[in-house]
């Protein structure tokens, strides 16, 4: 029994696994070859498509772009959502359970159906192709996940600490900073790592509302296609290096990742 | 007196801010003529000028220049070798030669066409300028958002106008101009679509004879589609293998993706014959099956008087279903424009139809098709022609990518985009660039010695250009009156029939109508003005195929004799 779970997960991880081996493995072969035939290790090992993107800098600009947005959005998200998740679990005030839920219901919108407000409202404003512009478009969905995660984990600390805080002379600022969010931090993180994700492989909105400053590394790639066909090597490196800051970020998440998707019901 | 000391103090100062500012644009001027010399002698040669000429034009572009230095610019094309070479190399030129900072911004053709419309329908400046296929020149005239680079030319840029710039030597200037006889788009790259076939093949004996024996004529470039059709089976059906590898006599590709649209509005109708005689698109109807009557299309299903769904353009959609299925290898119809392109360079296909000399670059490299000499052992040749084609009629197409400039877009940004948009295409830089992308737009480069030198390597290209063939290869013309809404509707269509949902016949009614439903929105919106779109009644479609030209009523044989010509009689000829 034992013997055949061991087999069956095995089975199961090869398969997740061999479509990133593949993209791996592209990445270190040329054109001819990855159109020539079947090959599961590079004949001619190559490095010619990483350099390609880190010698170009409109290919790691792309990735600074990125970067620099989805960072921008994690800050600005968790900063207004921290409060508002607060309010939502100490306090009752008319209305809040609706408004509450209505907060996930703008999850439910496409954000293409938000492109022409969003072009429109930030050209006028001068918020075109800037990476402030990107990272507040992607608030409009990331704040409403972010406040019912950590909803969720602050329901979790029981209320006579806010109240034991206060007899001990903490005022809400210090108590907020110095006790509460301790205790959520894991909470914090999984938030993060969600933003982190939406925002990071979001390409409409992101697209739509730049084009050369703020381009996201999603838009660079679209370049890889061409009327003389499509460089698969770098179009390969490039999602390689797509994948990595990911990797980081569940790494330091790794242990809070379930917790997160119980939107952080325990 | 103290006036008087004050006054010479004060000459005395401003002899010296002069004198200052002297050296200090002397300095500038020759900054900007030392970075132009080391680019002449360096990176732009060859060159149709000599030295001397290459650097009166460079010192022009300085001075006109001169007001808009500082500026950045952003300008944006689809990713094409011709154009990564303008992105990292000439636009860096410019720069150093100008003080402009321009961000050539590469994208996928796609995306381009995106920006492009939000910014002529919202009317926000998101690039100064765009590289845009001239195919949109139906577009370009009628919407009113593109300025008319003759217009601007006369007006506004004429003080930032190239005197050198010589308009009558782009080979594609026909293209990009309106039927109002103003030029809307400056040339900036070319290619075009053509028959590739495997000539060492051809040239085999034994293949030869074993041809002969099967289909009674010489193995050879088929002037019909019958040829085509019966070279293809020959390779697939009958040969299948050489030197111990499976063969395939055609090659297409057939999934449902936008880039189905491209072979059929590419000019696969006007091959077979669709449309009407007259250069270059075919006058009434062109080859996209569109009527046009005065500047106005009238419809193009055939009771309007179009050929979008006449017996020619079923023919054709019928030729490719079946070829796909037939004749080209088994994963083709789930393949894409870009997957299926650089499938003949691994050279188990014979020949194609419609092969894009965008991928003669690539063709070259050392590989299955390629001679250790460097020479191909592939040819590119004229297309053949359908049963319906006539002579007079259009022959295939050339996708003329083209410097555009809308009216959103700020002054003083255009003229700077303007000067950069010349410099690219300036007889300083235009041979080399020719050189690295193999997408030539001036007449002087492709008569040089240095194509001379080259052609022996580029497989037909150079004598290509050279006849006077080039001109029945054209891209889609001025009756199409919304490029981007009518483009997108043929792969949805076409792609019914080759998944075999519907007969081609099924497939282009529906295309036809969904064509004349586009244009009678346009129609009843008046977003076009005196040239939009006013649709002719519903007819019976007997009336319009006995009419003379298109739509041509069905032919009884539409396999006539395959007919071939020998290559090198074809380049003699």
């Amino acid at each position: 029994m034992n013997k055949k779970k061991t087999l069956g997960l095995s089975v199961y991880i090869i398969f997740l696994l061999l479509p990133i081996y593949w993209l791996l493995m592209m990445s270190f072969k040329d054109n001819s070859e990855i159109l020539g035939g079947l090959s599961f290790w590079p004949d001619t090992f190559t490095f010619d498509n990483y350099m390609t993107i880190f010698t170009d800098p409109t290919w790691y600009t792309g990735y600074l772009n990125s970067i620099y947005y989805v960072a921008l959005n994690m800050i600005i998200t968790l900063t207004v959502a921290l409060p508002a998740a607060y309010a939502f679990s100490r306090y009752n005030f008319m209305g809040d359970k609706h408004l509450f839920f209505w907060l996930l219901t703008n999850r439910m919108s496409p954000p293409a159906v938000f492109l022409l407000p969003f072009f429109q409202l930030y050209s006028s404003v001068g918020l075109f192709d800037t990476h402030i512009g990107v990272a507040l478009a992607h608030c409009l969905f990331n704040v409403p996940l972010a406040v019912w995660i950590l909803e969720g984990f602050m329901s979790g600390v029981p209320r006579e600490i806010d109240e034991t805080a206060y007899i001990d002379g903490y005022t809400f600022p210090k108590f907020f900073v110095k006790i509460f969010l301790p205790l959520i931090r894991s909470g914090i993180g999984v938030t993060a790592f969600f933003i982190f994700m939406f925002s990071w492989v979001e390409l409409l909105l992101a697209r739509t509302l730049t084009s050369v400053d703020a381009k996201p590394i999603a838009a660079v790639m679209t370049r890889t296609v061409s009327a003389s066909g499509i460089d698969w090597g770098v179009l390969a490196a490039a999602g390689v290096l797509t994948i990595l800051p990911g990797v980081v970020v569940i790494w330091f998440v790794r242990n809070h990742v379930a917790k997160g998707f119980a939107l952080g019901r325990v | 007196m103290l006036d008087n000391k004050k006054s010479v103090f004060k000459l005395g100062r401003l002899s010296v801010a002069l004198l200052i500012a002297g050296c200090s644009s002397m300095v500038m001027a020759d900054k900007f003529s030392d970075a132009a010399q080391n680019w002449v002698g360096s990176e732009f040669t060859p060159s149709t000028l000599t030295e001397k000429q290459q650097m009166n034009e460079m010192s022009w572009f300085t001075e006109a220049a001169k007001p808009y230095r500082g500026m950045e610019i952003n300008v944006a094309s689809e990713t094409l070798t011709t154009h990564e070479y303008e992105s990292k190399t000439l636009a860096k030129a410019f720069f150093e030669i100008t003080g402009i900072k321009v961000n050539h911004d590469l994208i996928q053709e796609g995306d381009v066409v995106e920006k492009l419309q939000t910014q002529m329908q919202s009317g926000i400046n998101i690039y100064d300028a765009y590289v845009n296929d001239s195919d949109l020149i139906g577009t370009h005239f009628r919407y009113g958002k593109v300025v008319p680079i003759s217009d601007f030319i006369a007006g506004e840029g004429k003080a930032v106008t190239n005197p050198d710039l010589d308009l009558q030597d782009f080979i594609g200037l026909d293209f990009t101009t309106g039927p109002d006889g103003k030029v809307y788009q400056l040339p900036d790259q070319q290619f075009a679509n053509l028959y590739w076939f495997r000539a060492d093949w051809f040239a085999d004996e034994d293949l030869k004879k074993r041809f002969k024996a099967e289909y009674g004529y010489e193995l050879g470039v088929p002037v019909n589609w019958s040829a085509y059709e019966d070279i293809a089976e020959f390779f697939t059906v009958k040969v299948k293998e050489i030197d111990g590898e499976r063969v395939y006599g055609h090659m297409d590709y057939g999934k449902k993706d936008p880039s189905l649209g491209w072979r059929f509005t590419d000019s696969w109708l006007s091959m077979a014959g669709a449309g009407d005689k007259g250069l270059p698109n075919g006058l009434p109807v062109d080859e996209w099956g569109i009527r046009v009557e005065g500047c106005n299309p009238v419809g193009s299903s055939v009771s309007r008087g179009g050929a979008t769904n006449g017996p020619a353009a079923v023919y054709a959609t019928a030729k490719y279903v079946e070829w796909l299925d037939k004749y080209a290898p088994p994963e083709a119809p789930g393949m894409t424009f870009g997957e299926a392109g650089p499938v003949p360079a691994q050279g188990a296909i014979a020949q194609q139809i419609f092969w894009y000399t965008a991928f003669t670059a690539d063709m070259t490299k050392p590989g299955p098709v390629v001679n250790e000499d460097g020479t191909p052992k592939w040819r590119m040749a004229p297309s053949p022609l359908g049963p319906y084609w006539e002579e007079g009629m259009k022959v295939g197409y050339q996708d003329t990518g083209a410097w555009t400039f809308l009216k959103s877009t700020p002054v003083d940004r255009r003229k700077a985009a303007w000067l950069y948009a010349q410099f690219v295409v300036s007889k300083s830089v235009s041979l080399k660039k020719t050189i690295v992308g193999l997408t030539p737009i001036r007449e002087s480069d492709l008569n040089s010695q240095e194509m001379t030198d080259l052609a022996p390597k580029l497989g037909g290209l150079v004598e290509f250009y050279r006849s006077d063939a080039r001109e029945q290869w054209t891209p889609t013309g001025t009756n199409v009156p919304d490029y981007p809404k009518l483009a997108q509707l043929w792969w949805q269509y076409v792609s019914e029939a080759a998944s075999g949902e519907k007969t081609a016949q099924q497939a282009m009614d529906g295309l036809a109508a969904a064509q004349d439903k586009v244009m009678e929105r346009l129609e009843r919106a008046n977003a076009q003005g005196e040239c939009g779109p006013k649709l002719n009644p519903e007819k019976d479609p007997q009336y319009w195929l006995s009419q003379p030209g298109a739509p041509k009523a069905k032919l009884p044989n539409e396999k006539p004799q395959g007919k071939t010509i020998a290559y090198k009689d074809l380049i003699a000829g």
